[in-house]
């Protein structure tokens, strides 16, 4: 796998915010070989910091993720049933995970991309653990 | 004679006022699908679309159209795929405060040149009031230059009216231009 070198959102703080993303999605791939790839991105779809395999774009995953998570919201919105927590693709040959990173400033999104060797889950657990982290190191690093 | 449904699509630059054209005219509380926005430099306002917007407007005939909004900058293009499917016709909305209201608009012309060649399209220009340049007739040109014909008009997308003037005179060209009475038109692909 290749670490792709994320470019800066165009957000003052950028390059802290994907110095310490980065670190967390080459945590988060190491403990899990299931994972194959990550990206952090802003609400409107920019990439923050991006681990994914040669051929896959962090540019297009993060505006990707960034229609997927609002369409949800504003599903959840219609139909009344609360917040949306997460957005999950199943198919035949992986799961995507999509997630809110809970901070107190700006609003980020994780995907993470997993192979079927695992158990949606086994999935989850880890990945909003890797939310909750990333918005707690941005919370402290970044004010 | 049986009600029928039409689906529309509205798109245009990040800015020109798809989200707030479909607000002013929808019968139905709209869908929308704003998130922060912090490509400033693109354009310095709160939010943006990145999914889409959606509303109705039912017709003096009956029929109901159904309006979808596509988010504006091309990193979303795959929404724009998805969206135009089954689109009947397309209002293209442009910014005259942008730096290069001809460009943005070719570029539009080109992503949904199936509905555009098919004379399914309407044009209108915003902010023209602190903006007149480039005028009406630079914008007549470029159509003529690529062989496109479109209704051109100078909008409000604030006002009720004009947004509803929009969709008269898209209405009114594609019914021109179908072969067939569009009321007889397919309804599957349209839901």
């Amino acid at each position: 796998m290749n670490v792709i070198s994320p470019s800066a959102a165009p957000d003052t703080l950028g390059r802290t915010e994907s110095a310490v993303c980065q670190k967390m999605l080459d945590a988060l791939a190491e403990a899990y070989p299931e994972i194959v790839g990550a990206v952090v991105s802003t609400a409107d779809g920019f990439e923050i910091a991006a681990r994914l395999s040669p051929g896959l774009s962090a540019a297009t995953l993060s505006a990707m993720t960034s229609s997927q998570l609002a369409l949800s919201e504003a599903m959840s919105a219609e139909t009344g049933v609360g917040r949306c927590i997460n957005v999950v693709i199943e198919a035949d040959r992986g799961k995507l995970v999509m997630v809110d990173i809970p901070n107190r400033a700006r609003k980020r999104l994780l995907t993470v991309l997993c192979n079927n060797s695992v158990s949606l889950g086994a999935l989850l657990w880890p990945v909003r653990r890797c939310a909750a982290q990333i918005g707690e190191r941005l919370d402290t690093s970044l004010g | 004679m049986s009600r029928k449904e039409y689906k529309l699509l509205f798109a245009g630059s990040m800015g020109a006022g798809k989200t707030t054209a479909i607000a002013c005219v929808s019968e139905i509380p709209p869908v929308s699908t704003d998130v922060a926005n912090t490509d400033m430099a693109g354009y310095a306002k709160a939010t943006t679309t990145t999914a889409l917007d959606y509303g109705e407007v039912t017709l003096a005939s009956g029929d109901k159209l159904r309006l979808y909004g596509t988010p504006g900058q091309s990193r979303f293009d795959f929404m724009w795929k998805i969206l135009g499917g089954g689109a009947l016709g397309a209002v293209i909305l442009v910014d005259n405060s942008r730096p290069d209201p001809l460009a943005d608009l070719e570029e539009y012309l080109r992503s949904f040149a199936e509905i555009v060649r098919g004379n399914r399209a309407v044009i209108g220009i915003g902010r023209t009031e602190t903006h007149p340049e480039p005028t009406l007739d630079a914008f007549h040109d470029l159509l003529e230059r690529l062989q496109i014909q479109a209704p051109l008009l100078s909008v409000d997308v604030r006002r009720r009216d004009d947004v509803l003037l929009l969709l008269d005179v898209l209405f009114h060209q594609i019914e021109t231009h179908m072969p067939a009475d569009i009321s007889d038109g397919p309804t599957e692909s349209l839901a």
